[in-house]
Formats: structure tokens, sequence, C-alpha cells
């Protein structure tokens, strides 16, 4: 939302006399760059830096985007006037121009301390609040107007915010009441022409009044960009953008908005160029610096293509990964062109970065999303399994779940709602495998208790201004499981059959009428049992199971084992799906084999791995078990469940799971296990090269054996089983 | 993810500055290799092979390293090899059981080497008055060439002035053990010294002959380590033999410990508290990766820790392979050596012929 920062400046002139923060002499300014009329507004500002008031220079510096000297001066009217409120929040408006919201909001919080009822400041703080994407945005511009009704800027940002959670008809209703405060509302009326574009409708009734007002309005065009931009429509967004900018070559804000999103569909040059004119001109907010950083972090990553696929990995992992995203990434379109019956158009990129932060820039700017991946059209972005703790990410998982959006998004040409392609993607990731995606939550418990699950037809809010901490992650449940319930009810087709009235331009509540022919409050009504009937239980009884849960996380600790298998067995199916720390699964494997009954540990951990346990410790624990049984197919498989979610920093594990599967005359799944050994920095490489050739020799592949053997012997050249495998290849 | 740059405090406006360089962990593996390569360059000259007496004399600095592992191999078999491991004071119960754990995992491995002169202290047992009379004793028993070798486990402290080993009663300071162990007649020596602020013990132990293992950088890493745990571990894990000449260095032990210590901190994504360091050359700092530029590591790879296998006595007439053995040796390592200058297919090419008459001779050898 950072456009709004700047573009609530451009606020029309007839408002500021009346309602503050906007001086007179400030207001004569502001009107001239208003209308478009740049040199009246230069020479404005330049007459305000000859003014005696320090707070009217300091305005006329930041008008003059001298942004230093203007610091200085406010700070030296704050003090010539400390018990002045208005100086403050324009202060505080300049830095939250210059893209320090904690600071803006300090100077906001500091005037309402002077005076809890100085509409600009709520409104400042409204500002601040709508850039996080924060719920109390709306409320905090209901404030300000409720304190001064005619504060158009606030009327603007509710229009805005509403459109933000799609509800066009809200959005449209704020614009005309801003439009009524001022008819030369350049915001509203870009909201209004917004909404007309984002169906399809012609906006020049809009656009035509704007232009009439401000010949070089490119914010128009940026502020539709965005609201395009949100709904993943980032090729329309980005010709927006390119719009905005023909009008105003000067506003670099949409020209960094432009390179981002370039940035986010792969074209990487030209968002390097243009990321580059805006720094040098001095445009720096976070997204066109760390976005430059990123780039320039693509030079330590190695790209792998196919025709289907374009991976780019990081060199310092780049071998290892590769051997299980490669695959992963091609079985997972097989599957989805067939599920979706259709090809994509080109292949699909993947990034992965091990470093988080650099993994956020990606995602910066869309509300809810980018914890663990994030697509874009074709270009799947997504933290590596070493850029989280082990077993708190299933990167295979969230590579499922994003490529589901690629699908998605391509066939409905962008147009679907948040929450149907959370859902879809939330569905795949179990209907690929039982054992990925997320278990049932206590925030989704809670949520459910609380009866705080939203109606189909508002779902999308729970997404993008969530009005709870966990109201995103629960929504993306929800979604998750009203797919599920659809698919389990009407069969895959009918999510097609849904998915396809998006591509009609229909709203959820149309495709829940026409698509499944109800109306959308008896869906609810009828999804909830279905819901209750699946969870119900857990729900239910999750006061009881946490309390006796703690009781037997007591008692194991008093290494009271038989208390423990009881009390364990008798909450286990209360919340089966718990499988985080103090689990019953983990604490009855370990109560029996303290009891030395290694049959029924390897019954509870198979349960723990089943139901989606995550803890690799486990899970070895429980293949080693099963490997002393002689299970050692059943062990190689819990081995491999690792690969999914951690594959790094474990040359012990690939060692084995290599091992057991070349025992198996699994070989081509040995040499990947040892291939992945070799590329994890082992200790001892000798070992790993030579396993290694094992494999490849088993595998009927003899150059490929001696090769590592080779390998092997540059390390140790006196290794004796390497020379011996050596004659033997080199002898035949 | 990267800062966005601010105009300024309040106070102070500051000018942005664009952050190019995200600061990166430096991969592990780029040392080794370096390492590894490195280590190739202490090699003499190309051809150059002694006979094991010959290295004893003094001439060993011309020999490739994997030579000199294998040489010492044999040499070790002549000499005992002394241990003392010290577990001191947990503070803690979870620390004494882990410490005493360490020591007596250490002690079973120690005991299982032919003709191992162990001497494992631990506990009550392990106070200043015990440990000198045990090491006034040594004095009168360890031989010129045998190598003695030290291991302290448990917490240590840096008061920014001394290094002290906590032990039960007054601590043992690092001075007080420098003294103890210039006495003990072993011209070779090593220090593992696996506890909190080992790092500060560094300079008061530090002497020619002697090689220093410390679990920490410095004295303000004080957390306890985990250093202790893999360095006993790789006196289990025959992985630990990298080059596979069957005996484990104090190099190698080093490296394994100080690879699995970066690997825990890495895989559950916390700070690492511990910078392991050696120092083997009796001057100069202490360094993370030994290697042939920062001049350390030669004599910890000569430190036989443990044998994990025979050695083995030729005839006669078995002498001729192995001095064609050590003429193969020699070219691998001079090829090695040229690698960075030899484009990549002719040098996997002649190294894997060379490697082919390497075995063969081995097998002959085996005969």
């Amino acid at each position: 939302m950072r456009f709004l920062t700047a573009a609530l400046l451009f606020l029309s002139s007839c408002n500021y006399a009346a309602t503050p923060p906007v001086r007179g002499p400030v207001a004569t300014c502001e009107d001239h760059r208003k209308h478009g009329r740049r040199e009246q507004a230069t020479a404005c500002y330049n007459k305000l830096v000859e003014s005696k008031d320090a707070a009217l220079i300091a305005e006329g510096f930041w008008g003059l985007k001298n942004y230093k000297a203007a610091n200085d001066l406010f700070r030296k009217a704050v003090d010539a006037k400390p018990k002045d409120p208005e100086i403050r929040v324009r202060w505080g408006r300049m830095y939250l121009e210059h893209f320090q919201k904690s600071d803006a909001a300090d100077l906001f919080a500091e005037a309402l301390e002077i005076n809890k009822d100085y509409a600009p400041a709520h409104l400042g703080l409204a500002l601040v609040a709508a850039d996080s994407f924060e719920s109390k945005a709306v409320q905090q511009a209901n404030e300000a107007l409720k304190l001064d009704p005619t504060l158009v800027e606030a009327q603007e940002l509710l229009a805005r915010l509403a459109l933000d959670e799609g509800n066009e008809i809200l959005a449209g209703e704020e614009a005309a009441r801003a439009e009524k405060l001022d008819p030369e509302s350049l915001d509203a009326l870009a909201i209004e022409a917004t909404v007309f574009m984002l169906n399809d409708r012609d906006p020049a009734q809009f656009i035509d009044k704007i232009l009439k007002i401000n010949p070089t309005y490119g914010k128009a065009w940026s502020i539709a960009a965005h609201f395009f931009v949100i709904n993943r429509r980032y090729e329309e967004g980005i010709k927006l953008y390119r719009k905005a900018i023909e009008l105003d070559p000067d506003l670099l804000e949409a020209k960094s908005e432009l390179a981002v999103n370039l940035m986010r569909l792969g074209h990487d040059v030209e968002a390097k160029k243009l990321l580059e004119e805006c720094y040098e001109r001095e445009y720096k907010n976070a997204a066109t610096v760390n976005t430059l950083t990123l780039l320039d972090s693509y030079k330590n990553f190695e790209k792998y293509t196919t025709p289907a696929t374009d991976i780019r990995l990081h060199k310092k992992e780049s071998a290892l990964l590769l051997l299980y995203f490669q695959p992963e990434l091609e079985r997972a379109i097989a599957t989805y062109e067939k599920k979706y019956k259709m090809k994509l158009p080109g292949p699909v990129r993947l990034e992965v970065y091990p470093d988080h932060d650099d993994f956020a820039v990606r995602t910066m700017g869309l509300p809810g999303l980018g914890a663990l991946g994030v697509t874009f059209g074709s270009v799947v972005a997504m933290d590596s399994p070493s850029g989280r703790k082990p077993g708190t990410f299933h990167w295979a998982s969230t590579l499922w779940h994003e490529l589901d959006h690629v699908f998605v998004l391509t066939a409905t040409h962008h147009r679907v709602d948040r929450w149907f392609a959370e859902g879809m993607a939330m569905h795949e990731e179990t209907a690929n495998n039982p054992e990925w995606g997320d278990r049932f939550s206590v925030e989704g418990i809670t949520a459910i208790r609380d009866k705080k699950l939203l109606p189909i037809a508002t779902l999308n809010s729970g997404f993008v201004r969530p009005k709870y901490p966990a109201q995103v992650s629960v929504s993306y449940f929800q979604a998750g499981k009203i797919c599920d319930y659809i698919n389990e009810r009407w069969g895959f087709d009918k999510l097609l059959e849904m998915m396809n009235g998006f591509n009609e331009k229909l709203t959820t509540e149309q495709i829940v009428e026409k698509k499944l022919g109800m109306k959308p409050e008896d869906f609810d009504k009828e999804f909830l049992a279905w819901l209750d009937k699946q969870v119900g239980k857990t729900v239910k009884n999750f006061e009881e199971w946490r309390g006796k849960l703690k009781q037997t996380v007591t008692l194991f600790k008093e290494k009271k084992y038989d208390e423990v298998i009881k009390q364990a067995l008798a909450i286990q199916d209360l919340y089966p799906e718990y499988v985080e720390a103090g689990n019953t699964y983990e604490m009855l494997a370990d109560s029996y084999l303290a009891k030395n009954d290694k049959e029924s540990a390897i019954t509870e951990l198979n349960k723990y791995a089943k139901i989606g346990g995550r803890d690799r410790e486990v899970l070895k624990k429980l293949g080693k078990l099963l490997e002393e049984k002689g299970n050692k197919k059943e062990a190689a498989a819990v081995y491999d469940r690792i690969n999914y979610f951690y594959p790094m920093q474990d040359e012990d594990l690939h060692r084995k799971l290599g091992e057991l599967w070349l025992e198996q005359n699994n070989n081509a799944g040995a040499v990947r296990e040892f291939t992945a050994a070799v590329n994890s920095k082992p200790v001892d490489a000798a070992a790993s090269w030579y396993n290694l050739a094992r494999a490849q020799r088993a595998s009927g592949n003899t150059a490929a054996a001696k090769e590592s053997l080779v390998s092997a012997l540059e390390t140790a050249p006196g290794f004796r089983p390497a020379q011996k495998l050596l004659l033997e290849l080199t002898d035949k | 993810m990267a800062i966005a740059p601010e105009m300024g405090s309040r106070m102070n406006l500051l000018n942005p500055s664009k952050q190019k360089n995200l600061s990166k962990q430096k991969s592990l593996n780029s040392k080794q290799e370096s390492l590894s390569v490195q280590m190739q360059k202490w090699g003499g000259p190309p051809g150059l092979r002694l006979t094991p007496w010959s290295a004893c004399s003094g001439l060993a600095k011309t020999l490739g390293t994997l030579t000199i592992l294998a040489l010492f191999s044999l040499t070790a078999a002549q000499a005992d090899t002394w241990y003392v491991t010290i577990a001191g004071l947990g503070g803690e119960p979870e620390y004494e059981v882990r410490f005493a754990g360490w020591a007596t995992d250490l002690d079973k491995s120690l005991r299982a080497i032919p003709g191992a002169q162990v001497n494992t202290y631990s506990g009550k047992q392990a106070t200043k008055e015990t440990l000198r009379k045990a090491f006034a004793e040594f004095t009168t028993k360890v031989k010129p060439d045998d190598n003695f070798a030290v291991i302290l486990i448990g917490h240590g402290t840096f008061d920014n002035s001394e290094y002290k080993f906590n032990i039960p009663g007054p601590d043992l300071s690092a001075t007080e053990l420098a003294g103890w162990l210039d006495k003990i007649p072993a011209t070779r020596q090593l220090v593992v010294n696996t506890t909190s602020a080992a790092g500060a013990s560094i300079s008061a132990l530090q002497k020619a002959n002697r090689t220093i293992i410390a679990a920490t950088r410095n004295g303000t890493e004080k957390n306890a380590t985990l250093f202790a745990r893999y360095f006993v571990e790789a006196f289990r894990d025959p992985g630990a033999d990298t080059d596979k000449n069957e005996t484990l260095s104090a190099l190698e032990a080093f490296k394994y410990a100080d690879q699995k210590t970066v690997k825990f901190f890495e895989t559950q994504k916390r700070l690492a508290t511990e910078h392991a360091v050696m120092e083997d050359t009796g001057k100069g700092e202490a360094v993370r990766a030994p290697s042939a530029e920062n001049g350390k590591g030669l004599a910890a790879a000569r430190f036989p820790l443990m044998s994990l296998g025979n050695v083995q006595k030729f005839s006669a007439e078995k002498q001729k392979l192995v001095e064609q053995k050590q003429e193969f040796e020699g070219q691998i390592d001079k090829l090695k050596y040229e690698k960075a200058a030899t484009p990549v297919d002719e040098y996997r090419k002649r190294l894997a012929q060379l490697l082919v008459q390497l075995a063969k001779i081995q097998e002959e050898l085996e005969k």
C-alpha cells in the first residue's frame, strides 16, 4: 500500500483550510501539485523555505524533497511549539512518505497524547496500519472521520481498504462519499476507475475526470495496478504501471513497483535497470533496496533447465537439492496436468532460497503471503529446507501447494478468489500424500470452538485483512477443508467447475449457487456439519485432552511408564493429529521401549509417521527399530520420508538409506542417496564416494562408478576397498 | 532481510546507503576443500620419498602429508601414547552426567587401543593435588619418543587475565597445566581443551611440538560446549579417518569434531556459541581452518591418536614394491599439487592411471 502514503499528499485544497494538517500557505503549493502545475508548485515550496516559521520552512523543504533539511526544521518547529499536534503529524507524514513507518507512528501517537481527539493523528495511524495490512486501519480511519467528518483522506482510505478486501460495492460507496467531500478527490476517482477495470469495464468516465484535474496524474494507473497485483493479475498490473510511468515519468514509486512485479515474472534485466534508476534518484524504499540486493545475490544461484522446468538453486546446496526438487517438480507437473486437464504454456520457474530474508523480499507487499512459498504466474519462489529448522517446514508439500497455484492461476487467468486458490492448494497437499500438509492446529480448534470460521462468501477477508493474529492460518485451514468437502461430496470435477466459474467472472456467491446449487449460507451450514464430523470430537474434548496430556507428560518425566501407557492411550484419539512436543506417540513409544516392548513402540511410531510427525530424530528411531526387526523396506520408507522435509546436513541418513536400497536392488534410489551423501559435506568423503561407486556399479554405470572411485581415492589414495573395486572395474 | 534505508533517526539524519552485501555464512565445504588442496602443498620436491626412519629425523616437513601420516602410523607402533583425560565439575546435575559420560566413553575407546597408556580422572578424583601427583609420576615414566595427550572435559572460565579449568577444590589454571606439561619428556604433546572459554588457555599452553586444540576461539565464548561430544565420537567412527591410512590423527579428530559441531548449530538454526581452533607450531594465533597458507596442521596431522589397523611388515623382496608404491604416492601428491593448473579432464585421466597403478602394487604387496 505504499502508494497511498504519497498519494494522500495530493489532496484537494478546498479542505485544507478547514481541516489541518496542511496549513494555508502549504495548501496553495499542494494545490499546484495536485493539478499538475509542477513549476508553480516548486516555486511555491521555494517561497515557503524563505518563511520565518520553522514549520513552514520544513514544509517547503519537504515539498522540494530535501528530507534532511525538512527533518531538521521539523525538529526545531516541535521544540518551538511542543504542544502543537499538527506539526508532529506533518512531520510524521513526511516520515511515512520516506518509508519510516515506525518513526511516523511514534509522532502520531505523540500528537494524540497532546490531543486525543486530533483527527489527522488518527488518520496517520490508519495510514501506518494500512501499510502493514492491519485491520485496525479501518478503525482508525473511522475514528478520524468521526472526529472530523470532512477529512477526505480518511474517506479515501476507507474506499481503498474496502477494495483491498475485495468489497467492490463498499469501495464504490466509500469513494462516492469522498467525492461528495471533494469532487476533485483524485484517489477516490482512481478507486472507482479501478473497480471498473477489475471488472473489464471501460473506466474512461473516471479517467477523463482525473486527467482534467491533473493531466499528469499517473498515480491513477498505479493505484489500479496495485489492485491488479494483489489480485494476482500480474501481467495486467504491469501494463498499468507502464501506463502510470508513461503519464508521469517521474513517478518513481510506480517504477519501483513495476520492477518488483517484472522480477516476480522473471524479467530480471528490465527490473534491475528500473530499480537502479529508482535508487540513483534517491527512491530507496525497502522494496527497491532489498530487491536490488536480491538481484545481486542471483550470481550465487545455479540454473537447471528442462523443457518443463527452470530451477534456480543456491550454489552451496544446489547439487544436493536438485536430486529431490527436479523429480518432484516434474512429478507434480505431470500429476496436475492430468487433474486439471491442461498443459502449462511454458516452463515453471522454481526459485529456492536458503536465506529466508532473500525469500521474504520476493513476497513483499502481499498480505498474508510469503510464509513458506509464493507463486507469481509461472514463477514459484520458496524457502529452502535449509532456511528453516528441521521438522518445521515440509518443502515437498509446499512445492505441490505452490505449483497448484500455477495451474489454478493459469486456468483462471488469475481471476480467482484467494480463498479458492489457497483452498485448492491446501487440498492438493494432502490429496497427493495424506502425511503431507498441515496438521489440525490448536488455532483451528480454537477458531471452530469460538465460531470464528467465516462464511464462504467472505472467507477472502480472512486472508487479506485478518481480524485476529491467527486468522490467516485459520483461513488457509478452512479453505482447504472446504475444498476437501466439495471433493468428497461432489468429486474433483466439481472443483474444476467452480474454478471455471471464476474464469467466467462469477463471484463466490454466484459460483456456490450456480455450481453447487445451493445458497452460500446453506453451504456454510452443511460444510460446518461435515467439519464437525471430521474434527468435532477434538474440538469438543480439547480442554480435557490438554489437561490430561499435561498429566501424562508429568508421569512420563517421572518414568511411570505403565501409567503413561494407560493415560496416553486413553487420550490419543481425542486429538490424533497432535504430533508436536509432548505428543502421545513419542511418550508411548519411549515407555514401551523402557519396558523392552519394541513391537508396540514401532506401532506407535508408525502412527506418528503416518499422521505426519516430522521430528527426524523420532523417525530415525523408528527406522532403526524397523531395521533391527528386519523390516528393511519399511525402514527405508521411513528414512525417505525425512528427505521430503529435511534432506540437509545428514550424510548418515543418506548413507543408511542408500545401503538399504542397494540391498533391496533399488539401485537408482541408492545412487540418489549416495550422491546426496557426497553432496552433504561428509566428514568421510572417501567412503561416501566409494559407496556411490558401488551403487553406480550395481546400476550398470561402470564409467560413473570409476569416476567416483577416482574421487574417493583422490582423498584417500590408500583406501583399500576403493582400490579393489577400481581394479575390478578396470580389469573389465 | 536487508533493512530499508531510513532518513535517520529523529536526532540524526543519515544518508541511506545501499546494502549490497548481506553477510552469508561461509561454506564449510570450501574451507575443507581448501585444506585438502593446501595440505598437498606441504609436499616436497616431486618424487622425493623418505623412509620412515629418515622422516623421524626431522625431515618430515619435506614430505607430502599423506605419506607423513602413513609413516607415523609406523612410528606410532614403536612409541607409547599416553592419554590423560580429566573431566571437571559440571556444576549442575545435567552437566555432571554429561561430562562424566563423555569421559567414560573416551576412556572406553582409549582402553581398546593396544598398548595405550590410559589415565582418566573424573568427578571427585580430579582434584588439583591428585593431578599434580599424577603428572609428577608421568615425568618419570613417559619417554621422549612417546606421544602425550591431555584431554580436558568440563567448564572453563576466563577472567580476562587467566584461564581456569573447573575441578573440585582449587581450579587448575592453564599456566599450571603448562608447567606440568613442560616437565613431561615426550617431545610430541597434544592438549585438547574442550571446555567453555578454552581459547583463553592457548597462549599459556603454546609451545613447540605441542598441538593445542580448543573448543572455543577465545575466552569470551562462555557457553557449555558440544565439541567434546564429537571429539569423543571421532574415536568410535571409522569415518573420522578420512585419508583411510588406518590412523586417526589429531588433525582428523579436530576436523571431525569441528565439522559435526558446526553442523549441529546450522541444523538447529542456532547461533554458534563455540568455534573450535587449533595451534600446533608453538607460535602465532590459533586458527579455525589449518592449512599450508596459515602454516598450521602439520604437527597435528602427525600426532597419531589411534591406530585402526595392523602395521604391515614386508619381506626384503617386497621392499622394492614398497619403494614403487611410495614412488606412485609421490606422483599422486605432485599431480594433486598441480591440480589447479591442470585441465580437469587431463587431471582426472592421469590421476586415474596413477591410482590404478598404486592399487595394483598394493594388491601385489598383500599377496
